[in-house]
């Protein structure tokens, strides 16, 4: 087989699971063949998908971002505050703009620092938690912001707008990191980071611009949650850390980076939506749901994960 | 400039910002060396102090562990449920607790030992089934912990700070786990795991007797954080994950594994927290102590790594 089949082989794997899943569920469990289950798990798994986007972009050039969480509430609870007092269109502004500078000073200390990724991205989350608890006084405000109330909530030709959108961002997302020039230095530094050093490619550049992407999808997300939600808070962001990253290595993307495909993350984040919604259906406690999911992920994992043993 | 000298560099200067801190902390609070004093900081440091061990130990093989925030909790659950009146129901219960999480552990290192999966991969999905076992023990905050052992931990008993004692026992324990074979295994597993497998160290034993441990110690933390606070939290465990990271960064140990010393974490920990506590004195809102973490924790490993780079250029 040749290596590009090799490599795109994971992502299929995780589309062909998320369609066995799905077909099981169809067959074992209620309302999972509706139109309007199909609409409403779409519509929900694109909050999830967008993060995730953003998430293997960092991830395919072997770093992680911690901080997606905590730039959620960051646009959430900013476009909120800012759109109560000098209308939407600002506060949705502001609030993508300070994403993406979150995702700027990210991929700096990376860059100039030299810090880890995971240290730097859990510093910059830990320092925005701490500020938007200030910058909020700790009661963040609801909103009614009908553009983002449209966005999150309504549809077109049945197809939920989130879901539209999440799907343009996946397609833009296949073109910056699969088809340009700076996805390919991506793969490279995922791959060695020395040798391409060493080649030439562009580490500041390829950084700064796949943390500010990954930064400003999560900030988008945040968007599209308060939109859904009417109302931001300072934990909102919470379980997309580790769901994000889950989503990127169901997709069949390497944590190690250098292999995988965006869109299996597409396939990643809907899988996981679906086992949430499977098991909530289940009527299970909110403990056996949690138990049933980690084991569910771990042997997804095991079958088709696993990191081939190099030097 | 050799290794060595280096990482003494590190706890000299980790040990000089201490002496800034205390000696900042002395002036706004006279109290700082009374007994009453050091139980109280002792008991609030306990669980983090110990949760970094755990976290160090994963990260000396080259680990990272992500559920250890979950495990925690897993703990301190099992510990609230189980415990009764007496000391040998308290006694019991510990037991039962530390062997819950050290099971825990172990088969966190097992994944990681034998599926072939990256431990940051396996320890996110095992935060996934530890916090869901974690809600079936204790599913609503509450359990018992007994009242007398809750004083006597908080204020003293006839005199002696039991967590201060807890963390001094629990730091011998490993110090002598350091001198065994294992000891020095974990770090040749972290610093070269071809290399150590080629001079006949098991790395996978020693990678599953390391997640042990480390369940080991996130145990003692939970259960101290659960005889801290007098009852159990199914959630309360979940800073502890990214907050024993950054102790154990702040310490110097690095993420790929083989280098750092338990006492630049211990360091690591007690600045951290006696941090925090400074920002109280000052008046300032405690919204800052995220932020104040945050930057010192970049500001410290930037400078390590700043440094260091400019030594080996």
């Amino acid at each position: 087989m040749s290596v590009a089949a090799l490599r795109d082989n994971r992502a299929v794997w995780a589309f062909g699971v998320l369609g066995v899943t799905w077909l099981a569920a169809i067959a074992f469990a209620n309302g999972f063949g509706t139109v309007s289950s199909v609409r409403y798990l779409v519509q929900t798994a694109s909050f999830l998908g967008i993060v995730a986007i953003g998430q293997t972009l960092v991830v395919m050039m072997s770093g992680i971002d911690l901080s997606v969480s905590a730039v959620v509430a960051l646009s959430a609870v900013v476009c909120a505050q800012v759109a109560s007092g000098s209308g939407g269109a600002a506060g949705i502004l502001v609030a993508l703009a300070a994403s993406v500078v979150v995702g700027l000073v990210n991929a700096a200390g990376l860059v100039w620092l030299r810090l880890p990724p995971m240290v730097m991205t859990l510093a910059t989350g830990t320092v925005i938690a701490g500020a938007l608890l200030i910058y909020t006084d700790g009661s963040p405000r609801s909103a009614r912001i009908p553009l983002l109330d449209t966005l999150a909530n309504g549809s077109v030709a049945g197809i939920p707008y989130a879901t539209v959108l999440w799907l343009a961002i996946a397609a833009a997302g296949v073109w910056l990191l699969h088809l340009s020039r700076l996805g390919r230095y991506a793969f490279a530094l995922g791959t060695s980071e020395p040798a391409s050093r060493a080649s030439g490619v562009p580490v500041p550049v390829t950084t700064l611009v796949m943390y500010a992407a990954c930064a400003l999808l999560a900030g988008v997300a945040g968007l599209v949650l308060l939109g859904f939600t009417g109302t931001s808070s300072l934990t909102m962001g919470s379980p997309y850390q580790l769901l994000s990253i889950a989503s990127v290595v169901l997709g069949g993307t390497s944590i190690l980076g250098g292999r995988g495909h965006l869109l299996g993350t597409v396939a990643g984040a809907l899988l996981l939506t679906l086992l949430t919604a499977l098991l909530a259906a289940w009527n299970l406690s909110e403990g056996l749901r949690q138990v049933t999911l980690g084991l569910l992920i771990i042997v997804l994992l095991l079958a088709y994960a696993r990191e081939r043993r190099t030097a | 400039m050799s290794e060595r000298i280096r990482n003494h560099m590190d706890v000299l200067g980790l040990c000089a910002l201490l002496a800034v801190v205390l000696v900042t902390y002395q002036r706004l609070d006279p109290t700082l060396l009374s007994p009453s004093t050091i139980t109280i900081l002792s008991a609030q440091f306990l669980p983090l102090i110990l949760a970094a061990v755990a976290q160090t130990i994963v990260m000396l093989t080259g680990g990272v562990d992500l559920s250890l925030g979950p495990v925690l909790s897993l703990g301190m659950a099992v510990f609230v449920v189980t415990a009764a009146d007496g000391a040998t129901g308290v006694l019991a219960a510990m037991a039962l607790a530390l062997a819950v999480t050290v099971a825990a552990g172990a088969a966190n290192g097992a994944l990681v030992a034998y599926a072939g999966l990256p431990p940051i991969i396996v320890t996110l999905a095992a935060s996934f089934l530890w916090t869901g076992v974690t809600l079936i023990v204790l599913p609503q905050p509450g359990g018992h912990v007994p009242a007398g052992l809750v004083s006597a931990y908080n204020l003293g008993w006839y005199g002696i700070a039991l967590p201060a004692l807890a963390v001094v026992v629990a730091l011998a324990l490993w110090k002598l786990v350091r001198t065994t074979r294992f000891g020095l295994a974990l770090y040749a597993v972290g610093g070269n795991e071809h290399g150590a497998y080629a001079s006949g160290i098991d790395t996978r034993r020693v990678k599953i007797l390391a997640y042990g441990f480390a369940g080991l110690f996130t145990g003692l933390a939970g259960i101290g954080l659960a005889i801290q606070t007098g009852s159990g939290d199914p959630n309360i465990g979940a800073p502890y994950t990214l907050n024993s990271i950054a102790v154990a960064v702040l310490g110097g140990i690095s993420f790929f594994g083989g280098v750092g010393r338990m006492r630049a974490t211990l360091l690591g920990a007690l600045l951290l927290g006696l941090l925090t506590n400074l920002l109280l004195f000052t008046g300032i809102s405690t919204f800052y102590q995220l932020i104040l973490q945050g930057v010192v924790l970049v500001v410290a490993v930037a400078v390590k790594t700043l440094a260091t780079r400019e030594r080996t250029a």
